[in-house]
């Protein structure tokens, strides 16, 4: 679609934007501020560009295999299933070459890597343009800057990745700036806990991440997509590295731990724990809510928009690896399916105004997951694009309250913010009813979270008809979770923007915090909530357009009539996968059972949060065990931290003993006991053990001289 | 170039240095004026060793696999003087001389006592470290690999910290024992072939059952040298006790010679005994990286937990060394390299906060970014490069050991990719606590970030640490014909 010169800029750029922070002390923080903020919008609108064109010249009418702007710029890949792979891949430089271990600096173009630009630097760039405000008074504001900028560039190598590695670059490498922007504050003790927490808990995740692609490498002997993805959805013949026979790449055995296994099922479980860690799936979820830690437009960025996304992206590139998996494509369903109850249960629990926008995440991203673990990959991606929108508007928007309320974050004290900023209460709104999918079936009148939510559970209804494995169960928490979902982001807004105003007398505390704008509003009314300035503002309105609009502007492009057009191959599925199209056979109860839901959690939660305040906080203060369990997060953190956190320390402890007593008091410490060499005689003779030294080196060399001597003919 | 003998030069002209230092010392008279002079001699002497190493690097042939600049003169009977470079040789001189002058230069504020008796032992000691890599004759080979010991022994029990002669007692006490082991294989094996020449012997066919034997003495040297578990313990007392130039010499070169050891002798001429071994060493690499980045996580001196650290992220070259396959042996040869860098980066960077404090203790700092910040950028870089960050050099290294340690074993790459998790435990907590955080130490208030010196050091790590994390290939191209060869060589044997 673009020429590569733009390509190449869109991800170049940011990178070396961000390289300008370490010059900040020359050129002062808002030469920084301008070129990143610069660099990076200009990129989302060439990105933003590209994918609207696309979708354009689809909607034009030309044939489905020469859509006007593919063919001009992207090659044909070779024959699959029945959708050509349309893919353009710009080769930057080699990187590790190492027999068939060939990894490459790469941009690869596809539909999938188009859709990933342009969400990745669209919301950056709108992020970068909103931290003006947020940012204004913070001491290290190029610094942010700068890790904004590393960051996006980090995101857009991991999703233009041509092979492996390079996307295991992107991934640790959007790690590093999460745990660099979680900890940005990194004087006081939360961040710096919660940046940990979440470069190592990732780390656990990147282990299987590893460990699967050391597998890709030892099964189809190289780590470029193209090869890989190429021999599963031809079946070609693959013979893997060693003691493994050649077989049909579908059906190759791999020995993992001394066990034959079905490769492709061991790549796709390996690979999967490294999506659970990067998208805080359930087990590797405990990292995002701590998270929050970080600025706020951190949060909207990496922990709502992107990075968090990142391991959808990856189960939906690697459809051809799921789509022949029963296992691994069973364990996306059910860990994402779960994922996306248990977030919702525990955000219904939360009164910290971002915590509970995290868990939405998790919930939503586990939605995502089971929608692809299904095989709806279409709709997975559809959804990770509209959630883009909605998630980064209500993040921002939250970030909105924390600057209007002097960095509070507790709901419990907030309450009648309406009045006071009657334009964010507008977007968080937008956002909210974006998030529960409102909108009414048959026809286009919705939120962009009802096109993408309800293509997701239509979906899994229609695999739940075909069998699909874990698709019903996916249906039914889903359906559920959709019903959890409205209610807490109603009871957040009721929290937030209604009822009484209890801020009067205020103090300062919660983890935000950066400094007052004040040149946006008198002292006199510091204590009062304030509407946000125009430069957060702005951002607010755009995602909003796009919290409305995105759905039923890319429905056709993304799930419906046209998706095979779009998606031109990058995404893949088996001929025999149908489950996209069913889902508009699906009985009509199914189409209208979100609206439900969606409409008795806005009730519940209006009953409880509104019309009579008090009674959730009563919940809360009864102490029930459910209330304690949610609020609580299902006491992941305390289990984790009795048993791997503890048990790894006892371990390190006992090795550490055993270094001091078993190994050194065995070894040198016991042979200077047995040869009468006491610590104190030791240190009589410090400068003599040199010579010993000398002496047997020399002694031993005289003697091996001698019996060569003597060998070699001696005096004869 | 022609005639001329490079590779003598380059090994010798530290050692001509070493004189001239002397020289100085005495046409000075001794005085204490003259500890910079000396300095800037030797520093002089080691940066003209780094040009000479460069000259051998434009002389050499990456697209030829044997070795090359071969210089050969008749010694005594079978034992020959022999010098030569492949890929992995060249690649460890370089690395060699490249730190050399780096540790003497980051000795120019930190070292008061015996000035000139310093820069002899570090003019020695490079001498002898450039020697080990260049032998191409058993006999020849060891004398480099012990008599290298007695200027590192000199350092460390002289210019050591207070515990410095229990630590060179035990430094000296696992090498001695290796190294006998060793002399007696090579006596054998000299009397069997008939030789001592290094390519003599890696035609010769010994009989399995004697390459056994011959194995576990080479390994008994050259594990300790690694330093695999548990023949480890002598590497964090030593580490702690030298000096901060010491430290990186040890950690950067000196450990280096034990990998060198297995890929230029135990693969090539011991293939049956390597491949027996194999599930055993892979056992070995796998405790090393866990159990060390355990314990290493619950270190409270910054050297001890970097030395830990050392040891773990040495398991790696094991792993890839026993692949006894291409991305294996690559990652191994990188692996040296790229840590050889990055922990002797970390021993600087431990340095300049030493020289300023005097402690190691991790609970002395903290809150250092808010006085510090270049210190704190270059100490986040290095961190990432050890944790195995991609686009930096230690990403490499450990990624293709695993790749290559998956080939042969499952199980064992799974092992060592548990050291990537504790890997980031440890190093991120050292870096919070010593980094991060409000100053507590009142003593902190007023330290001064990184000085002139301090930067000629590190920022040329840094930049290494990150282009060869970026284009490794600059190595790979260097060490591919030399790793295909020794795996030809070891393939001879299955």
């Amino acid at each position: 679609m673009l020429p590569d010169s733009f390509l190449i800029y869109i991800v170049l750029a940011p990178g070396l934007a961000a390289l300008t922070g370490l010059f900040h002390k020359w050129i002062g923080d808002r030469v920084v501020m301008a070129i990143t903020t610069g660099v990076v919008m200009s990129a989302g609108a060439l990105s933003l560009y590209q994918l609207f064109a696309y979708v354009a010249g689809l909607a034009s009418g030309a044939a489905p295999e020469h859509h006007a702007g593919f063919d001009a710029y992207l090659t044909a890949g070779t024959d699959v299933a029945s959708v050509q792979l349309k893919q353009h891949i710009i080769t930057l430089m080699p990187w590790i070459h190492v027999g068939d271990f060939q990894a490459n600096w790469a941009i690869r173009v596809d539909t999938l890597s188009i859709v990933m630009m342009a969400v990745i630097t669209g919301v950056s760039g709108l992020v970068h343009l909103y931290s003006w405000g947020y940012m204004s008074e913070d001491p290290h504001k190029a610094r942010f800057f700068s890790y904004l900028s590393l960051f996006t560039f980090m995101m857009l190598m991991l999703v233009v990745a041509d092979n492996f590695i390079q996307l295991f670059f992107g991934w640790e490498g959007v790690g590093l700036a999460s745990y660099l922007l979680i900890g940005f504050w990194y004087t006081k003790k939360a961040p710096n806990d919660a940046s940990i927490k979440a470069f190592v808990t990732n780390r656990v995740g990147d282990f299987g991440l590893a460990l699967g692609i050391m597998a890709v490498f030892f099964v189809f002997r190289s780590v470029e997509f193209g090869p890989v993805l190429e021999a599963i959805r031809t079946n070609a013949i693959v013979t893997p590295m060693a003691f493994a026979e050649a077989l049909p790449a579908r059906e190759s055995v791999i020995v993992f731990f001394g066990e034959r296994v079905y490769a492709l099922e061991l790549i796709g479980v390996l690979l999967f724990i490294g999506a659970m860690g990067k998208s805080a799936q359930f087990f590797l979820h405990v990292w995002l809510p701590d998270a929050m830690e970080g600025p706020t437009p951190v949060s909207a960025l990496i922990h709502a928009a992107t990075m968090v996304t990142a391991g959808v992206y990856l189960v939906c590139l690697l459809a051809p690896i799921y789509e022949y998996t029963f296992f691994a494509s069973g364990m996306v369903a059910l860990v994402g399916a779960v994922t996306a109850l248990y977030a919702a249960t525990v955000g219904m629990a939360q009164n910290d105004i971002k915590r509970v926008i995290a868990y939405s995440t998790c919930s939503q991203l586990g939605y995502m997951f089971f929608a692809a673990g299904i095989g709806a990959y279409e709709a997975a991606m559809f959804h990770l694009f509209t959630h883009a929108f909605f998630k980064a508007l209500l993040f921002l928007g939250a970030g909105s309250v924390i600057h209007g309320m002097h960095h509070e974050q507790d709901m419990r004290r907030m309450g009648g913010l309406a009045k006071f900023m009657p334009l964010t209460y507008a977007a968080m709104m937008i956002g909210t009813i974006a998030i529960i999918g409102l909108g009414i079936p048959h026809t286009k009148l919705g939120f962009s979270g009802f096109f993408s939510k309800d293509a997701i559970l239509e979906s899994s209804f229609a695999g739940a008809m075909a069998g699909v494995s874990f698709a019903e169960v996916a249906f039914w928490f889903g359906l559920l979770a959709a019903f959890l979902t409205s209610f807490y982001s109603w009871r957040l807004i009721y929290m937030t923007f209604h009822g009484p105003a209890p801020h009067a007398a205020h103090d300062h505390h919660g983890a935000d915090d950066h400094a007052h704008a004040d040149d946006h509003h008198g002292h006199d009314h510091a204590h009062t909530p304030h509407e946000s300035p125009a430069v957060m503002l702005i951002p607010l309105a755009l995602l909003s357009l796009g919290a409305i609009f995105a759905g039923f502007y890319f429905y056709d492009a993304f799930v419906d009539g046209q998706n095979e057009a779009f998606w031109a191959g990058a995404i893949y599925r088996d001929a025999a996968n149908h489950v996209l199209h069913d889902r508009h056979d699906v009985p009509e109860w199914v189409l209208w059972a979100p609206l439900v839901v969606t409409v008795g959690g806005f009730l519940i939660a209006t009953f409880t949060y509104f019309f009579n305040r008090g009674v959730g906080a009563r919940v809360a203060a009864s102490g029930g065990p459910l209330h304690a369990l949610f609020s609580n997060k299902w006491y992941f953190d305390e289990i984790y931290q009795a048993t791997l956190v503890r048990g790894s320390a006892f371990l390190g402890n006992i090795f550490w003993r055993a270094d001091r007593k078993i190994i050194d008091g065995i070894g040198p410490d016991g042979m200077a006991k047995l040869a009468g060499l006491g610590s104190r005689g030791l240190s009589r003779m410090h400068s003599g053990y040199l010579y010993h030294y000398a002496f047997v080196i020399i002694g031993a060399a005289i003697v091996f001289g001698a019996v060569l001597w003597l060998r070699s003919g001696g005096a004869n | 170039m022609g005639n001329l003998p490079i590779l003598t030069l380059m090994t010798f002209l530290p050692l001509a240095g070493a004189l001239l230092v002397m020289l100085i010392h005495s046409a000075t008279g001794g005085r204490g004026q003259s500890g910079k002079l000396v300095l800037a001699t030797g520093i002089l002497v080691s940066a003209a060793t780094f040009a000479v190493s460069v000259a051998a690097f434009v002389a050499f042939d990456p697209n030829t696999a044997g070795y090359q600049l071969v210089e050969q003169h008749a010694w005594y009977g079978p034992i020959s003087y022999k010098l030569g470079i492949d890929g992995l040789s060249l690649s460890l001189v370089v690395l060699t001389t490249f730190l050399t002058p780096i540790c003497l230069l980051a000795s120019w504020n930190s070292i008061e006592k015996r000035m000139t008796e310093y820069v002899i032992a570090f003019l020695v000691l490079e001498t002898f470290m450039i020697g080990v890599f260049v032998a191409l004759d058993l006999v020849l080979f060891y004398v480099f690999f012990e008599a290298g010991l007695i200027p590192m022994f000199l350092i460390v029990g002289i210019w050591g910290g207070k515990d410095r002669v229990y630590a060179a007692f035990k430094f000296f006490l696992y090498t001695l024992i290796g190294s006998l082991l060793m002399l007696v294989a090579m006596v054998y094996m000299i009397l069997a072939a008939g030789s001592a020449d290094v390519e003599v012997l890696e035609t010769y066919s010994f009989a399995p059952g004697i390459q056994t034997w011959l194995w576990l003495a080479f390994a008994a040297s050259f594990a300790v040298k690694l330093p695999m578990w548990p023949v480890h313990t002598w590497l964090p007392d030593a580490h702690v006790q030298a000096p901060t130039a010491g430290s990186v010499i040890l950690a950067g070169v000196l450990l280096k010679m034990g990998g060198y050891g297995f890929l230029r002798f135990s693969l090539p001429m011991f293939p049956d005994a390597s491949a027996l071994f194999q599930p055993f060493m892979f056992a070995l690499a796998v405790i090393a990286i866990v159990y060390t980045s355990l314990v290493a996580w619950r270190q409270t001196d910054m050297k001890k937990l970097i030395a830990y650290s050392s040891v773990a992220h040495m398991g790696f070259v094991t792993l890839g060394i026993f692949a006894f396959n291409e991305t294996g042996v690559q990652g191994a040869i990188f692996q040296m390299l790229s840590h050889g860098l990055i922990s002797g980066a970390l021993f600087l960077i431990v340095g300049v906060v030493y020289d300023r404090m005097h402690t190691r203790e991790i609970a002395a700092y903290g809150g250092l970014v808010n006085r510090m910040p270049i210190y704190a950028s270059f100490f986040m870089l290095f961190t990432m490069a050890n944790v195995g960050l991609p686009g930096t050099s230690g990403f490499v290294g450990e990624i293709l050991t695993m790749v290559g340690g998956f080939q042969a074993a499952t199980w064992a790459a799974a092992g060592a990719a548990l050291g990537v998790i504790f890997s980031a435990v440890y190093m991120l907590t050292l870096y919070r606590r010593t980094v991060f955080g409000e100053i507590t130490n009142p003593e902190l208030n007023g330290i001064k970030d990184m000085n002139l010196v301090e930067w000629i050091c590190i920022a040329p790590l840094a930049v290494l640490t990150l282009l060869f994390g970026i284009a490794p290939n600059l190595i790979f191209n260097l060490t591919d014909g030399s790793t295909a060869r020794i795996l030809s060589m070891m393939a001879r044997g299955q």
